[in-house]
């Protein structure tokens, strides 16, 4: 065997290579060229992964910034949260702001009412959007095209075009100042995009694992939640999550849709903002408690939303 | 059990509830209602958020000498008068009293209905005059102004006062260092003050009143003269050059700067004085700088005297309740026991009377300057159209930071005029 073929066997590594007796200098160069590769090779996997973490990081702060903002100032007295020019950290740190926030008459009852309307918007969004996406993506007909097209329409019109005539249907439908008026009027927004989504978790089961479990005695529904529906269970945690976070967050609609028994957080929020000044203090303090639902939510349901994320990035 | 089938039964549960509880169409205040609450002694009161504490005082006399109970529903300013159209126009209402900016009158004078029987003479006397007629409108009375305010002169009591500073004044403009009453001497005080990291006084170019105000003092009725455009007449030109001949002494970026800003650049005592709405007296946060060294003067006076624009809100009935009795008596207890309005954190209320009882008490010491003003013979209110804010907002604001960012005066005038008349056809 040649030497250079002998180095190509052996894996180049140094010590093989230094084992060959008398090498010439000639054909001993590619080794150590191949050792400073592997160096450099290793040096530039190294930088390549410290850039990564430095715009991890840089994109960590930007998009965290905002909240740690928000925290900061909640924990701030009355005259630091205007201060001029701003500070970050408080010169001085209270709990005035969650005393008066958490104290204000009606923020509990807006609290109970954001998590039922999210609750019964993100059910009702999946009760609907599971089966159609279902019935597009394995029936695969022209209506359910345009239908999955037409979905989307109700997304692009502003939503406060539709919100007034939403809320005097449910005016006439006696469910004026309700949940489920909310609810239904929120569902508008996340069903759209919940059939999206849904229909592409679907898109990546094979249908093989269909085929199997009707052979295996089950009926199309039976294998749709015995076999289907398990599968795509990230997918539908993430799904439900979006659901529940147009929900959570939604402001106009519930302003337009709800007075003294339904008023959801967000508008009770907006309410320290008056014509007569604005208390930052408390407004911080209320959107700080405000997120830890969702934040929990989040990282209770985070291996599923990430699996639900990686869904059908293997399908091939 | 194992954390997983923990979390599974809590959602379970948590859906069960929620959903049992849509069932039966309840929110966490209690069963739902339609339209008010009808043929009851309970009314719903829709309210912006600032204003819910005004009221509260007066809910509490009403329940107790009139037997009404009184829900509020507190709104934020930004969405009110979209929630207001939707409900009116439905003819479906959830409220029973509704609290109306002045500027949203005109825009809801069909939905709501008369009140002419809580204006007698003597109430009439007792509120003051440009409410009371801005509160009529075609023949009738369609809002009981609830609380009012006006713009008037806060100062820094303590720089004022300063023996160095009176001296220094004195030399260098020739009379005494005292709250202004002139447009000169507000501009001579904002520039003999702007040194030293403060300024003389700040200069709002996101907010249109201020510079209303100026156009009263000038002597002409603001932007409209009945149907015609008269924004761009010489008393409008002075009040703009006035304005903007402020902006030398003010923090920069003043067209950004909006009620906001000015309160917390004064708050913090970067400001020596400000153009200010009187309820800001009562609210400097007591860790403030200039907490205790404030002081309070009216709105100064151009050549047609001392103008300001009022700022009240109304309540209003709607055709649409159905229960117009109790709501007409919380209306009727809104003005009897209105000076409980007050002793609120706001500390407002409407009718003459509640000013002057409380205007000698320590801590409302802007009530007198509050009273000269709303009563000064420029003073009047905004143009009564339904076009009013979008005027405000396509219009004036633009043309207002053009101007504080140093454009032609004239010339923005006269584009403004051209683009209100297209706004009214």
């Amino acid at each position: 065997m040649r030497v250079a073929e002998r180095i190509k066997h052996d894996g180049g590594t140094p010590a093989k290579a230094a084992a060959a007796p008398s090498l010439p200098p000639a054909v001993v160069r590619p080794r150590k060229r191949r050792g400073v590769n592997r160096e450099g090779l290793e040096a530039g996997r190294r930088s390549t992964r410290t850039l990564l973490w430095i715009l991890l990081a840089a994109a960590m702060v930007l998009y965290g910034f905002p909240f740690l903002y928000l925290l900061f100032t909640s924990f701030k007295t009355p005259i630091d949260t205007i201060a001029v020019p701003p500070t970050i950290l408080p010169k001085e740190w209270t709990l005035e702001n969650y005393t008066n926030a958490l104290g204000r008459i009606g923020v509990l009852a807006s609290f109970i009412n954001s998590i039922q309307t999210a609750i019964i918007s993100t059910v009702l969004s999946l009760v609907l959007a599971v089966p159609a996406a279902y019935g597009i993506t394995r029936y695969k007909t022209l209506s359910g095209r345009i239908f999955i097209m037409a979905a989307l329409v109700t997304r692009m019109v502003p939503p406060v075009a539709i919100g007034i005539p939403l809320a005097s249907m449910m005016g006439t439908l006696g469910l004026s100042d309700t949940p489920i008026a909310l609810s239904i009027a929120h569902t508008t927004i996340s069903l759209p995009l919940s059939i999206w989504l849904m229909s592409s978790f679907f898109e990546a089961v094979p249908k093989d694992l269909e085929e199997a479990a009707t052979v295996d005695g089950c009926s199309r529904l039976g294998a749709l939640w015995r076999v289907v529906i398990p599968v795509v269970s990230g997918g539908i945690a993430v799904t439900a999550i979006f659901a529940f976070l147009a929900s959570w967050n939604e402001f106009l609609f519930a302003l337009l849709m709800t007075a003294i028994r339904s008023q959801t957080t967000p508008v009770v929020i907006a309410n320290f903002q008056t014509q007569f000044g604005l208390d930052w203090g408390s407004m911080t303090a209320l959107a700080a408690v405000y997120s830890i639902p969702v934040i929990l939510l989040t990282l209770l349901l985070q291996r599923k939303i990430v699996a639900g994320m990686t869904l059908g990035a293997v399908k091939g | 059990m194992s954390t997983r089938t923990f979390i599974s039964r809590l959602a379970v549960g948590g859906i069960c509830t929620a959903v049992a509880l849509s069932a039966t169409a309840c929110g966490a205040g209690g069963p739902a209602t339609t339209s008010g609450s009808a043929g009851t002694n309970t009314v719903n009161v829709l309210v912006e958020a600032g204003g819910h504490a005004v009221l509260t005082g007066v809910a509490e006399q009403c329940k107790q000498n009139a037997g009404v109970d009184v829900n509020f529903v507190e709104l934020p300013y930004d969405g009110m008068f979209n929630r207001l159209s939707s409900e009116f126009s439905s003819g479906n209402v959830s409220f029973d009293v509704a609290a109306l900016d002045s500027v949203w009158l005109p825009s809801f004078k069909d939905a709501v209905q008369p009140i002419d029987e809580i204006f007698t003479d003597e109430a009439k006397k007792d509120i003051f005059p440009s409410l009371v007629k801005e509160a009529n409108v075609d023949g009738h009375f369609i809002g009981l102004p609830a609380w009012t305010n006006a713009e008037i002169i806060l100062y820094r009591k303590d720089l004022f006062e300063d023996t160095k500073n009176k001296a220094d004044f004195q030399v260098k403009y020739g009379y005494e260092l005292a709250a202004p009453t002139t447009w000169k001497q507000y501009q001579d005080i904002s520039e003999f003050f702007t040194k030293d990291g403060i300024y003389g006084t700040d200069v709002k170019g996101g907010v249109e009143t201020e510079w209303l105000a100026h156009v009263l003092q000038a002597g002409s009725p603001m932007v409209l003269d009945g149907d015609k455009v008269v924004i761009d007449n010489a008393a409008h030109k002075e009040a703009l050059d006035f304005y903007v001949s402020l902006v030398k002494d003010a923090p920069s970026g003043a067209a950004q700067v909006d009620w906001a800003a000015a309160q917390n650049l004064f708050n913090q005592g970067k400001t020596a004085m400000t153009r200010f709405w009187a309820h800001a007296y009562r609210q400097i946060p007591a860790d403030s700088a200039v907490a205790g060294k404030v002081g309070a003067a009216p709105m100064i006076a151009g050549s047609a005297g001392i103008g300001g624009v009022p700022g009240p809100w109304y309540l209003t009935v709607p055709k649409a309740t159905k229960n117009t009795e109790a709501a007409k008596k919380f209306v009727q207890c809104a003005y009897d026991y209105n000076d409980k309005g007050i002793e609120s954190n706001l500390g407002l209320a409407s009718r003459i009377s509640a000013f002057e009882k409380y205007q000698d008490k320590e801590g409302y010491e802007s009530f007198g300057p509050l009273i000269e003003t709303l009563n000064g013979e420029a003073t009047a209110t905004r143009p009564a159209t339904e076009k009013w804010q979008q005027i405000v907002d396509t219009v004036l604001v633009p043309m207002l930071q053009k101007a504080v960012a140093g454009g032609d005066s004239a010339t923005l005038l006269a584009d403004a005029k051209k683009q209100i008349e297209d706004l009214l056809k």
